[in-house]
């Protein structure tokens, strides 16, 4: 039964909450940093409370909207919220929540800037993901692509420098293209955008060459963010350079807007039925299996810890990719929910990451002997992940692959199932080493009888860092094992495809 | 009928006047020329203002000056595009006024003070007549007056390089004030009439085909050099980095708009209703020469070393899209075109105040000494930031609007080829503007640079800077004040 839409302020109180944070750092520069730094954290809390309280009307089915403001009749910019966008939110929301905690102590100098630009990049996000329209969600995602850029350069060392100017160079360029898919878009929809009806592109309206050419382009736009391959290029530079938790927002939601605008172009721009008609779900999936194979490879092959979880998001979200052009149920479900799924494991190892470089300076797994020793917590947590990744149950990562295999053989293509054994296979081999090597693996240890460190749990008192770290590493796995709690991405993605299908 | 109908008449008069009275202020109270000019302005300012609302969007204000009918006395003929037009033209001249009240003292001493101001409001007059007005022949008179004037205003510095950089505009410019004329000549002599009117349903009936082809080839050659399309632009670098940054903004952020806005006036106006066929192939090469404009002045830029410089460029590049709106002949493509002179305006206008607070506090015009400014000049460099994005086209700014709808305009006309030179030109953009913007923001000073604790521009300057930048925010986000009415104009115009 579909609920009722209605208008309402709260998307526009959600989105506008984060900038708390921007008029603190802007009132008081200087002020204690304590205070200033704190009232940021609540000011992503709030946001994190407000998209909450839409929780129960969401799952009723209604949607919320509101009118910001409008070009022509028919082009304006407006926030709906709808299941897709509240659950990508939601998302965003929280984990943006974790990694404000998180910063408070990673982040040592020019606070004040990297926090004035989470907070903003948070409401952009927000604001694309709660978009009603194309429009609305190119103005937002532009505007997060800019934003997001000094977080990337925000060590400001000659690396950092180098990704931001790589970042910028793919950026522009995906924007650009977006820019046009989305005129040609407006051009031959007859001006419309909107993403509340399923399909408003069809054969009726434009030919097969232009329907072709602005899903190419749309799938080249978003593709640079969503890091399919071979416009992944920014990525794996781009996430050693930024602090961690900007990694971990990078990886965990800020890839996923691409990923989300795909979700957007193919069920609700195209229409499964004119998917189907054009055949378009094969080029995705050509190009999603690629991605998750050759990344998996490539992730083989890094020795920088934060390189090679790069690699494995460049792979991860392309199973995003891949449950959508299976074009079945269970294969949106599973892609759908290792959206959120993903942003939960590999946020954490990105913030574990984090706790490991603050602790001890170590950036080389090879360096990383013994360190589980020394970091029993983080390592622990580091490890749960990295096993839900490769889709060990019961957790979170083997819900999508569960899910995902199952729309595959729907599809009636089962090579997807070896392509996400392979894919887990590969994961296997450059997740289990680390874990090997934080474990088994100690100063020392080749000379026979070497001394093995005794565990020390002192060294992770910063409980700012080691929260967000647990919360999720737990997350991974109660998401895993209960569900279909509401509010948990099952119960919303379910929502999602009934109507999609 | 209303005492409304007077004011667009007034609105060119009274700066007129007032600048022809302004020397023997300036002979009495030298004090009090800046403010005196401010007068008629905002006087200007306000009657345009209040004829907002009035003129429907397909519709127009006509005003027989003398009370002779034309086509034998002369039109002022103002409609929605020529108000906006007109609005344009007040607002950026007060606001680059406001900032050469203290600005301008460091550039120009003594005596030639008066004579800049009574310059400037003539150029302003000069621009607010040559919109408004519907006879051609008082289009080039007022012309010749905004020609001379900013002749002399980019020479008013009085330095060796100012008078060689005027002498050069004066060198293109005269010969294509010749061209206009020799083409209203050839357009009376085989019409009979001046209003452009009574033009336009003369040319279609018209059977010399091949004189109006030339006349408006000629039209197109001489009010693309003063509008700068490539490639009648070499005079405008030089000018527009040389001049005293007011001017600058004047000349780049209204001047050429206006000789493009004249371009629009005589295509659509007095050609487009019944000789489509006959300047066609006109129009197309147009097409072509503002597609290279857009590539060559974007190129230009990014390789400039000098801050005004590659303004000015990307002015080059700027007037290269607003061709692009005019020749793709929609309704959506000249819309476009028209919010880009607002926003182009707006943001030029901003970009050059910017490099003058930055000469004025600092001395510094090579980008490179920019490094590390926003430390000392935070306020001017976030103007400059916002002012940057609305050139790039970053939404929500006024250039996202503007470009959304110049490439909408020719996805409808099937110019797939100006949209790809349309996208490339904005990245282009981007890697001019981004160059700054990360120097300002991201990079350490240069040794010694902003070391010493500099002030940030005095308010005067500031607020001029901040109005524009916030402008291209406002037209940004509030584009429906505008859009529906501009849509409704060009297709009323077409």
């Amino acid at each position: 039964m579909p609920g009722k839409s209605s208008f309402s302020v709260i998307p526009l109180i959600a989105i506008l909450l984060p900038w708390i944070s921007l008029v603190v750092i802007l009132a008081v520069p200087k002020g204690s940093r304590r205070v200033r730094l704190w009232v940021c954290f609540l000011g992503s809390l709030a946001t994190l409370g407000v998209v909450l309280s839409l929780l129960p009307g969401i799952l009723d089915g209604n949607s919320y909207t509101i009118k910001l403001a409008s070009v022509v009749e028919g082009l304006e910019m407006r926030l709906t919220v709808d299941t897709l966008g509240y659950y990508f939110g939601l998302v965003l929301s929280f984990l943006w929540m974790l990694a404000t905690l998180y910063s408070i102590s990673y982040i040592d100098h020019k606070e004040n800037r990297f926090f004035a630009f989470m907070a903003m990049c948070e409401s952009f996000l927000l604001g694309a993901a709660f978009a009603s329209n194309m429009f609305t969600y190119f103005i937002f995602y532009e505007l997060m692509t800019f934003g997001s850029y000094p977080l990337i350069i925000h060590e400001e060392t000659a690396m950092a420098r180098r990704a931001g100017y790589k970042y910028l160079v793919y950026a522009i360029s995906a924007g650009t293209v977006l820019f046009f898919a989305i005129v040609a878009h407006y051009f031959w929809s007859g001006g419309d955008l909107s993403f509340q009806e399923l399909g408003t592109l069809s054969l009726a309206s434009a030919s097969r060459g232009i329907l072709m050419t602005i899903f190419f382009t749309y799938l080249a736009g978003f593709g640079v963010k969503a890091a399919i391959m071979p416009l992944h290029g920014w990525v794996p530079d781009a996430h050693p350079a930024a602090p961690s938790p900007a990694s971990a927002l990078l990886s965990g939601v800020i890839l996923k807007a691409g990923a989300f605008g795909i979700i957007r172009v193919v069920f609700f721009v195209f229409g499964i039925d004119l998917m189907r008609q054009l055949s378009l779900f094969t080029v995705m999936a050509v190009l999603a299996c690629i991605t998750i194979v050759v990344a998996s490879v490539f992730a083989l092959t890094q020795d920088n810890l934060k390189r090679r979880l790069a690699y494995s998001s460049i792979g991860q979200v392309s199973y995003i990719i891949l449950g959508l052009s299976m074009l079945t149920q269970d294969g949106a479900l599973g892609g759908m929910m290792h959206l959120a799924h993903h942003a939960i494991m590999k946020g954490c190892l990105f913030l574990c990451a984090g706790v490991i470089l603050v602790k001890t300076g170590k950036k080389k797994i090879s360096e990383m002997r013994g360190i589980g020793y020394q970091l029993p917590i983080t390592m622990i947590c580091f490890s749960v992940c990295a096993l839900a990744m490769m889709g060990t149950p019961p957790s979170v990562g083997f819900i999508s692959k569960w899910l995902l295999g199952s729309g595959a053989l729907e599809a009636g293509l089962p090579v997807y199932i070896v392509i996400l054994l392979v894919s887990a296979l590969l994961s296997a081999a450059y997740f289990l080493p680390i874990i090997y090597i934080a474990f088994f693996r100690w100063e020392g240890d080749e000379v026979e009888g070497g001394q093995k460190p005794k565990l020390v749990f002192g060294k992770e008192a910063d409980h700012k860092l080691i929260v967000p770290v647990v919360i999720l590493a737990v997350l991974t796995v109660v998401v895993g094992i209960w569900v279909t709690v509401p509010g948990f991405p099952y119960s919303l993605v379910t929502k999602i495809v009934n109507v999609i299908f | 009928m209303g005492a409304y109908r007077h004011f667009p008449v007034l609105m060119i008069t009274i700066p007129m006047l007032g600048a022809v009275l302004l020397p023997f202020l300036g002979y009495l109270r030298k004090r009090w020329v800046a403010t005196a000019t401010l007068l008629p302005l905002a006087v200007s300012a306000v009657l345009g203002l209040l004829l907002i609302g009035r003129i429907p969007a397909d519709g127009y204000l006509s005003y027989e000056l003398g009370s002779w009918t034309p086509h034998f006395g002369i039109e002022i003929r103002v409609d929605y595009l020529g108000l906006f037009m007109m609005l344009i033209v007040c607002g950026i001249s007060l606001l680059a006024l406001v900032f050469s009240m203290r600005y301008i003292e460091r550039e120009v001493e003594g005596p030639k003070l008066t004579a800049f101001y009574v310059l400037f409001l003539l150029l302003s007059a000069a621009m607010l007549g040559f919109t408004a007005t519907g006879d051609i022949f008082n289009l080039f008179v007022f012309m010749e007056i905004l020609a001379l004037s900013s002749y002399a205003l980019v020479a008013v510095a009085g330095n060796r390089n100012a008078v060689r950089a005027a002498f050069k505009y004066l060198l293109m410019g005269a010969p294509s004030s010749i061209m206009v004329l020799l083409a209203i000549g050839f357009l009376y002599s085989v019409t009979g009439s001046l209003n452009m009117a009574d033009l336009s349903t003369r040319i279609a009936e018209s059977s010399y085909s091949e004189v109006l082809i030339v006349a408006y080839i000629l039209f197109v050659i001489g009010f693309g050099v003063k509008a700068a399309l490539f490639p009648m632009h070499m005079w405008l670098p030089d000018a527009h980095s040389i001049a005293p940054s007011p001017v600058s903004a004047m000349l780049s952020g209204l001047l050429v708009e206006v000789s493009a806005f004249a371009i629009i006036r005589v295509t659509f106006s007095v050609f487009g209703s019944g000789a489509e066929n006959l300047i066609g192939g006109t129009v197309d090469a147009l097409g072509i020469f503002a597609a290279a404009a857009v590539l060559f002045g974007g190129i230009m830029a990014i390789i400039q070393k000098d801050l005004k410089m590659m303004i000015a460029y990307s002015t080059i590049s700027h007037i290269g899209y607003i061709f692009l709106g005019i020749t793709a002949f929609t309704a959506e493509g000249l819309a476009g075109a028209m919010y880009h002179v607002l926003d182009h305006g707006l943001a030029k206008a901003c970009l050059f105040l910017c490099a003058g607070s930055f000469i004025y506090v600092k001395g510094y015009r090579r980008i490179d000494d920019l490094k590390g400014a926003w430390r000392q000049m935070p306020w001017t460099c976030f103007a400059f930031a916002v002012a940057s994005i609305s050139v790039i086209g970053v939404p929500p700014t006024a250039g996202f609007i503007s470009k959304w709808y110049l490439i909408l305009g020719n996805i409808e006309a099937g110019n797939y080829f100006y949209v790809f030179v349309l996208l490339s030109g904005s990245i282009l953009a981007a890697v001019y503007c981004f160059r700054v913007i990360y120097y300002m923001f991201f990079q350490p000073p240069k040794e010694g640079a902003w070391e010493s604790r500099t002030n940030e521009a005095s308010p005067s300057m500031l607020a001029p800077i901040w109005i524009l930048s916030f402008g291209t925010l406002f037209f940004g986000v509030f584009s429906y004040l505008l859009i529906p009415s501009l849509l409704k104009a060009a297709a009323f115009l077409l």
